[in-house]
């Protein structure tokens, strides 16, 4: 057995970290992205891996669309193409949490009425986190064909 | 890092922008006098919300930090736009 994990099973045996916390860490270490060391020095040295998958894989969230004028009704044909870091969606998390209480309620309705059914209290922000990070493993590839038209849709994480 | 330059481009059929490269490094000067002034605001603000001030500051830093690396690119009906944070 190898150094790192030998540290990693004494860690969790000491229970410093989770059996979620420690395969991911194990997971890392096999990726071959540091050592035990670094994987938790660069996740605020909490032992927390997920951060660390999440900065060592993937920058940048990038969303393709493609449509025909048919589909959209518009002259010529449309396509958006918009990539953010993924350190800018962590913050528009943390941006959100400030909305105060007293505004959940009429941001819901709004939400709602523009037919998105979110219930803005019931969002923690760590659970958003967690989501974050797992956009990594992303892939949404939609190929759309109506008679004539075409609309093609991608996100994934580059 | 906060952006330092922005990159805008805006397209029609009939006309057509030069790629117009906004230096907002330039805008740190102003920004740092106008800094106490807006700490203040932000603090008032955060505090009427019932948010830590502290808090409210570094949410907003964090996002401000994290915008270079933007690229949106949209193309519709006949029209372009296109913006860049660097």
């Amino acid at each position: 057995m190898n150094e790192n994990r030998r540290q990693i099973l004494e860690m969790l045996a000491a229970g410093k970290i989770t059996t979620d916390e420690a395969e991911r860490l194990l997971a890392a270490i096999e990726r071959g992205a540091g050592t035990v060391g670094e994987l938790k020095g660069s996740a605020g040295g909490n032992g927390d891996a997920r951060g660390t998958t999440a900065k060592a894989g993937c920058k940048y969230l990038r969303v393709l669309v493609e449509a025909d004028e048919s589909m959209t009704g518009m002259k010529g044909p449309t396509t958006v193409n918009v990539r953010v870091p993924m350190q800018l969606l962590r913050a528009g998390v943390r941006l959100a949490s400030l909305i105060p209480q007293q505004a959940h309620g009429h941001l819901d309705q709004a939400l709602s009425q523009h037919g998105v059914p979110l219930t803005l209290s019931q969002i923690k922000p760590e659970n958003l986190e967690e989501l974050i990070d797992h956009l990594e493993d992303l892939t949404v590839d939609v190929n759309g064909k109506e008679g004539n038209a075409a609309t093609k849709v991608r996100v994934f994480c580059e | 890092m906060i952006p330092s330059i922005a990159v805008l481009h805006f397209e029609n059929q009939r006309w057509r922008s030069p790629r117009l490269w906004i230096p907002l490094f330039l805008l740190w000067v102003p920004a740092l006098l106008l800094a106490p002034l807006a700490v203040l605001v932000l603090a008032g603000l955060s505090l009427a919300g019932g948010i830590g001030p502290w808090r409210a500051l570094r949410v907003l830093w964090e996002f401000l930090c994290s915008l270079p690396g933007t690229h949106v690119h949209v193309r519709a009906d006949g029209k372009t736009v296109q913006v860049r944070v660097f």
